[in-house]
């Protein structure tokens, strides 16, 4: 396939908001581009994801025809290619589950585009094998993010936003920071000829500073203990179609950065980021699945979720075997799937309620009225815990499994509490909404958001949980391609 | 069945299962009698129990059938099934005992309008539960498995309107999940040390699995899920509370098959994992507890469910103690134990539910007489009591007499012998009290309650019980011998090697036998004492209940909810506080003093140079910095401090133009201006209220307080580290970039750009650029949506000034705040945005060869655009500048403009974004150093979208007020100020 088709899951969603820019007066319209522009990218990045995988070959475009560590490389290895693959699917499904939405936000004239440049920011950040390019895609995401979130119908929005936007800044300072040390030590950005000069000179002394910063921006952007704390307060506020979104797919760039950062860029200080990942991962199995508990709110709850959830993921990457590493990449596609739905299925009660809010106090019971939903909710509660035959049980099972061949008991045993708690808070919020007795005089409104997108995605998390074996075969080559950072080098600036 | 054909009984069920549902959500469901269906149902599963016998003869030679499909073979996980005498046994008691408590359940739920789901959740147990036991491997067990536990879940939330239904549920779940968890783990252990996940080659690797250091781990993981599942002491604790499900489920599940999966698991890994001191001593030790514990808190239930739900406990504990054991006598009684078991006790638990749906309660303190009214259930539940209660001639019996056979096996010592047959004879005495007393109190007596009103129930409600209770007395006849066969192999499956099963009840007069007559005359004396003996057991109070482990199991997650929830309050300080200083450890985690202490000591000042005059100029700007940030920080005013931020930024100018580096400096000083007016112009937009409490705030944060000793901790330590970072760089810099003399031999040749910049900016990096006006762009976009449409959360309507009251009308054409402003300022706006768009488009034709680019020439004309706002006012420029409500527009042309010129050179020269000369394609006449190239078109694309971005600022910043309140408000303030001073000249 011509390398040059790499720009387009970029370029589509960023003409398109552009264009959707024009429409603001024809919101229908605009909606409908939208979706359609999104669709279409998705079906493109299917098609390059089948191409490099077939093929076992990295497509690699030279933005610009600039030979590789002069311009802007964009990468297309498998890593990539499933990270946006994924980021993309669950985008269209927000888009698709806006449509039907009865938030306010869905009906103001820029909400399209930024959900558009949204994409465009995950999208880019995955794709771009230039670590300030990175930067740059990472910001679009901030700002797109950020607005909105500010412009959600929840009372916090705006206030969450703001959190979001500074601690996004700070974020953006290390990243920056990171990148300096690393220019100024090795003289170039891109990550490949980074990666191959670190290899050859581990003795510059800004190094270590860019590992830490580097480290340190992912964690915030992947919501890791203890850098998570936007992360609930944020995603809780963000208007549903939004916060499907952010909760599944754009944290999963923390993860996508600290996959590069053990498998390409940082070899010699593998080992020391992965012992800090395991112990940041299984502290966010327990404080996300504490907080999930805790909470007063089902989105909230998922939020928190997500949290724990990517513990899981963070503990995959620290152990760092090739099996570890598949399980990690499962992991974090088949959460995305669930926790999208989970999230639409809550803002859907929610979109019921009197007061649009998904606080228990103002949602318990409302769910005997909806008894589809509540279905729906439930195989996803079974998906977040790891229960067959959903998707959530190929990873978890994964997870377990290279635990036991890397041997690392603890983590493990740890992680099996961690589940048990999964069960718990998701237990407790499906018997809240669906079992018990409403508040006395609660109004239940007669129509809410439609439920097509979770519906979609939940007979995906099936599908994936009775029909495991693409999925996983396309994981264990990703983690086979990782496991050889020469690989990634010699694509992008040859030997 | 064949091999081929092993899933059948499986997939039959679950057809019923999708069937079941189907019917339920059709409108057929309104046609179809309860019972009706139930039966239609029960087709399915006694199909399936066709299917088990049939196949059963053909496996007594102790082979197995196995079944499997790649499943994910990446892992090579297959799902497989595994088919031998033993799961055979097992399937015939799910499906037998199912078709009976389908048909029983129609009856017992008769009336009810979701009695269809019901049904669906038992046929989906069904199928799960026969899919656990033929499961061929460890994955498709555990699928199975976990199926069992969800639909048991569902199944005791049947009625979830009642908070005990839920509780009970949600304990199950939790218990049974929380072990099926750990069996997972051990069962992947377990696999990974046999090699394969599948039982064959598990049961062929019982050495290696014995032998690894590994086999403590799995042994207690894997026991544990199957404690778990099965009610072991001390997870028993949720089987009582399970009863809150309708009986039927009580019976099906919780007595007869669901309870007994753990027990499946224990004994199919038996020959594997088992005759070891571990194995021994864990299962031996916890299924006696168990059965002495069930058996004593049996008797202490006034609920019949409870009563028979502690004594399956009870029988559950004897079970695990069996397969403990290494002696062919132990799984002899085993089996038939098994057999006996869900015989007797599906019958007592069908009966005991016609009881109560027929007189309302099953609380034995209430019922009592019931013979007359209830006949048959009487003699129903008498046979099941005998059989339970181990009295010949019934099966229950001859369970008993294998069981003290097994307990008195020559190959114990004798003490083991003496301490495991007195605890068998004292639990069997406890059983036969509660038999006795289940019949007794129901059936026998006077009627407690007058309120109480009985009759019979309906022939096929009869018929489910019924069957089981009467093939609890066809042991004693002849032909039962036939049967042998299939339970030995069915044994020796479990055992591993052959064991001989017989079913004569009379085997002489031995130590059984004596010992079993001890616990009948034991067992009658407790009976007949009961009352005295119940009293007394309620006199002990329970002093180690292990349901207050659950609870505080429970309560503890809640109390780290509570902390992980308080922790997570939306202090943002303290969210900044921990990441920084996190950073700062991760930083330090790495290593990264050691090479600054090296720097360090070898750092020498630098000596000062030639350039001494610029060295001071630098020093001074230096210094211009440090101080106006300080200022920044300091300065109580708003304005003082937002005028002291730019020019700290100004005096960043400086020394990049001492640098020298004119390109960064150039865009410096434009954006840092822009900056400022978009922060003042926000400013003049803020009500005065809201700014004035603002900086009561800021005040007070700035006062002294101790947190500010901590706060200032954090920026010091954040601070050095930075230092550190630059520090080091500075010193270690000699490096030259890799990239920068490419880009100096290249820019010219092939970008056509002598300013590398330039180059940079449009060709080199285009990509970046184009996202950067994405996010300049978007943000412009952000603004515009918070101002307008964020706001509106706070009571703004969003509604715009259309028509202003007559007196306020002149002040439309003020500046901003409603300033007067001179012509002389107005001549100067005048002159100022044609000059600005001279300049722009220079800075856009030439910026590939000079300072400048179409980023600067986009912010000089906004900022001649902001200097109209400021000096005419909102209305008056938007009157003057119709062009500026196409600020979206603009943002959107402007991105096209990049993505088509991209898409023009990708066409032509084959690459996105490379650079292309068109006006040297196709020789247009143009001036002297202008190039008409892709590099143009981005310029232009670039000023427009920043233009474009500024204005969508600008017209949100400079409105004068969403609704039509506050812009009135705002106008009459001004008024009120400008008759203010009027008298202030005057007087």
């Amino acid at each position: 396939m011509n390398a040059n088709l790499l720009i387009l899951p970029v370029l589509i969603p960023l003409s398109g908001a552009a264009v959707a820019l024009l429409l603001r007066r024809a919101r229908r319209v605009q909606a409908d581009w939208t979706l359609g522009t999104m669709l279409t990218s998705l079906v493109v990045s299917v098609l390059l994801l089948w191409d490099v995988w077939q093929n076992g070959r990295a497509l690699v475009l030279q933005s610009g025809g600039w030979p590789a560590p002069f311009g802007i490389s964009l990468v297309g290895d498998l890593l990539a290619l499933v990270m946006v693959v994924m980021s993309q699917l669950v985008i269209s499904m927000g888009i698709l589950y806006a449509l039907g939405c009865k938030d306010s936000v869905a009906q103001y004239p820029f909400f399209y585009p930024l959900f558009l440049t949204l994409g465009v920011g995950l999208t880019g950040a995955f794709l771009t094998g230039d670590i300030f390019n990175l930067f740059v895609f990472a910001e679009l995401l901030v700002i797109s993010g950020t607005v909105l979130t500010a412009v959600s119908d929840d009372k916090y929005g705006t206030e969450a936003a703001y959190k979001y936007f500074y601690i996004s800044l700070l974020a953006a300072t290390f990243l920056l920071l990171a990148v300096g040390s690393l220019y100024v030590s090795y003289g170039t950005l891109n990550m490949a000829d980074l990666a191959a000069r670190i290899r050859v000179d581990a003795s510059q002394p800004l190094l270590p500073y860019a590992v830490g910063f580097l480290m340190a921006a992912f964690m915030i952007k992947g919501a890791a203990f203890p850098f998570h704390f936007w992360q609930p307060d944020f995603h809780t506020a963000a208007p549903t179609p939004v916060h499907a979104v952010l909760s599944s797919v754009v944290v999963k760039l923390g993860i996508y950065g600290f996959l590069r950062m053990t498998t390409l860029l940082f070899i010699e200080q593998t080992p020391a980021i992965q012992a800090i990942l395991i112990v940041a991962g299984i502290a966010g199995i327990f404080y996300g699945g504490l907080g999930a508990t805790g909470t007063y709110d089902a989105k909230r709850m998922l939020a928190y979720s997500t949290m724990g959830q990517l513990g899981f993921i963070l503990v995959g990457i620290g152990w760092g075997t090739p099996l570890s590493i598949a399980a990690a990449i499962v992991f974090a596609f088949n959460h995305s799937l669930i926790k999208a739905a989970m999230l639409m299925l809550a803002g859907t009660v929610a979109s019921r309620a009197s007061v649009k809010s998904a606080a228990y106090s103002v949602v318990t019971g409302l769910g005997r009225k909806l008894p589809f939903v509540g279905v729906l909710f439930f195989i996803g509660s079974l998906g977040l815990a790891g229960i067959p035959p959903t998707n959530g049980f190929i990873s978890k099972m994964l997870l377990f499994r290279s635990g036991i061949e890397a041997e690392s008991y603890l983590p493990l045993a740890l992680m099996g509490v961690g589940s048990a708690i999964t069960l718990v808070y998701t237990m407790r919020a499906f018997r809240k909404i669906w079992w018990e007795e409403p508040v006395p005089g609660i109004k239940f409104k007669p129509a809410g958001d439609v439920v097509l997108a979770p519906t979609l995605l939940l007979l995906l998390v099936l599908a994936l949980g009775i029909w495991a074996e693409p999925l996983v075969q396309l994981a264990l080559d990703t983690s086979t391609w990782l496991a050889d950072y020469g690989l990634y080098v010699t694509a992008v600036v040859g030997n | 069945m064949s091999e081929t054909t092993l899933f059948w009984p499986i997939l039959i069920v679950f057809i019923g299962a999708l069937f079941a549902l189907i019917i339920g959500l059709s409108p057929l469901r309104q046609r179809l009698s309860i019972p009706l269906f139930a039966t239609l149902l029960a087709i399915f599963s006694f199909s399936a129990f066709l299917l088990d016998i049939s196949t059963w003869p053909s496996l007594n030679d102790g082979r197995a059938l196995v079944w499997q499909i790649n499943w994910l073979p990446s892992l090579g996980l297959t799902l497989s099934l595994y088919y031998d005498s033993l799961s055979a046994l097992f399937v015939f008691l799910v499906s037998g005992i199912g078709t009976l408590v389908l048909i029983y359940a129609g009856q017992y739920l008769k009336g009810d309008e979701n009695a269809w789901r019901f049904l669906h959740y038992l046929l989906l147990f069904m199928g799960s539960m026969i899919g656990v036991v033929m499961a061929g491997d460890i994955i498709t067990l555990f699928i199975f498995w976990e199926g069992t536990s969800i639909t048991s879940y569902l199944l005791i939330a049947y009625k979830s309107k009642y908070e005990e239904a839920r509780e009970g549920a949600f304990k199950a779940l939790f218990i049974t999940g929380g072990g099926g968890i750990a069996m997972l783990a051990g069962l992947l252990i377990v696999a990974h040390v046999a090699g394969g996940t599948d039982f064959v080659t598990i049961l062929q690797s019982g050495e290696a699995l014995r032998n690894s250091n590994l086999y403590p781990v799995m042994l207690a993981l894997v026991a544990f899920g199957a404690f778990t599942k099965s009610a072991q002491f001390p997870a028993h604790i949720w089987l009582p509370d399970a009863m809150s499900a309708p009986t039927p489920a009580s019976a099906y599940l919780h007595s007869a098959t669901m309870v007994k999966a753990g027990i499946y698991l224990l004994e199919r890994l038996n020959p594997a994992m088992g005759s070891t001191e571990a194995w021994f001593w864990l299962l031996t030790l916890v299924g006696g507890i168990t059965m002495l514990t069930g058996a004593y808190l049996g008797l202490k239930q006034n609920d019949l469910k409870a009563l028979l739900a502690y004594s399956t406990i009870s029988q559950l504990g004897v079970f695990v103690m069996l397969i403990g054991q290494e002696v062919e006598a132990a799984f002899k009684a085993l089996i038939i134990g098994i057999l006996a078991h869900a015989l007797y006790k599906s019958a007592l638990f069908m009966v005991v539910g016609i009881v109560d749906h027929e007189t309302g309660t099953r609380n034995v303190t209430r019922l009592g007489g019931l013979r007359r009214a209830m006949p048959v259930s009487f003699v129903l539940a008498t046979i099941g009591a005998l059989s339970m209660a181990g009295l010949p001639p019934l099966f229950g019996f001859l369970a008993k007499e294998t069981l003290l056979a097994a307990a008195v096996h020559p190959t114990f010592s004798p003490l083991e012998s003496y301490l495991l047959a007195s605890a068998i004879v004292v639990a069997g005495a406890l059983l036969l009290a509660q038999s006795g007393m289940l019949v007794y109190e129901t059936f026998l007596g006077q009627a407690k309650d007058k309120s109480v009103h009985a009759h019979e129930a309906p022939w096929p409600m009869l018929l489910a019980p019924a069957i089981p209770a009467l093939l609890s007395l066809t042991v004693s006849l002849p032909n039962a011998r036939t049967v042998e066969p299939y339970l030995a192999s069915a044994a020796a499956n479990a055992f591993g090697t052959a064991v001989k099963v017989s079913l004569d009840l009379w085997t002489g007069i031995n130590t059984p036998l004596i010992l079993s007559v001890v616990a009948i005359t034991l067992g009658s004396l407790l009976f007949g004492q009961r009352a005295q003996v119940r009293a007394w057991q309620n006199r002990i109070p329970a002093t180690v209940s292990f349901n207050r482990v659950y609870e505080s199991a429970l309560r503890l997650i809640d109390a780290g909810a509570y902390w992980a929830t308080r922790l997570q309050g939306g202090r943002l300080r303290l969210y900044l506080a921990i990441m920084l200083l996190s950073m700062v450890g991760l930083v330090l985690r790495f290593g990264a003093t050691l090479p600054l202490v090296n720097l360090l000591a070898n750092l020498t000042w630098p000596t000062p140079t030639a350039d001494g005059e610029l060295a001071i100029l630098r020093i001074f700007s230096l210094v211009f910095i440090v101080v106006t940030a300080l200022a920044s920080v300091l300065l109580e005013r708003d304005f003082a401090a937002i005028l002291a931020m730019g020019a700290s930024g100004l005096g960043i100018v400086a020394l990049m133009v001492l640098e020298p580096a004119p390109d960064v400096a150039l865009v410096q000083v434009v954006v840092d201006i822009l900056a400022m007016v978009i922060l003042v112009l926000a400013l003049a937009r803020l009500p005065r209220p809201q700014r004035r409490k603002a900086q009561e705030l800021t005040l007070k944060l700035k006062s002294f307080r101790p947190g500010l000793l901590w706060d200032g901790f954090v920026a010091l330590s954040v601070g050095a580290l930075v230092t550190a970072v630059t520090l080091t760089a500075l010193v270690s810099r000699p490096r030259e970039s890799l990239v920068t003399p490419y880009f100096e031999e290249n820019a010219k040749p092939l970008a056509g750009a002598t300013d590398i910049v330039g180059a940079i900016i449009v060709d080199f990096r285009a990509l970046d650029t184009l996202i950067e006006i994405s996010v300049f762009g978007m943000a412009g976009v952000g603004m515009y949506m918070l101002l307008r449409y964020a706001a509106r959360k706070y009571g703004d309507v969003g509604a715009q000034v259309e028509e202003l009251p007559a007196p306020i009308q002149r002040l439309r054409s003020r500046g901003i705040g409603g300033a007067k402003t001179s012509s002389f300022v107005h001549a100067l706006a005048y002159f100022s945005l044609p000059l600005a768009l001279v300049v722009a488009i220079t800075h856009i034709m030439y910026g590939h060869d000079q300072p400048g680019d179409g980023f600067t020439s986009g912010v000089i004309v906004s900022l001649a655009v902001g200097f109209w706002y400021v000096v005419f006012g909102y209305y008056e420029t938007q009157r003057r500048l119709p062009w500026l409500k196409y600020d979206a527009q603009m943002v959107s042309v402007g991105l096209l403009l990049v993505v088509l010129s991209g898409l023009l050179a990708a066409f032509i020269n084959g690459t996105f974004l490379s650079p292309l000369n068109f006006g040297a394609m196709l020789a247009l006449p143009l001036p002297k150093g202008f190039y008409l190239s892709t590099a143009f078109l981005f310029e232009v694309a670039i000023s427009l979208t920043v233009v474009g971005s500024v204005t969508l600022m600008l017209n949100t910043l400079g409105h004068p007020g969403q609704t039509q309140e506050e812009a009135k408000a705002r106008l009459q303030e001004i008024a009120r100020l400008e008759e203010e001073n009027e008298k202030q000249a005057k007087g």
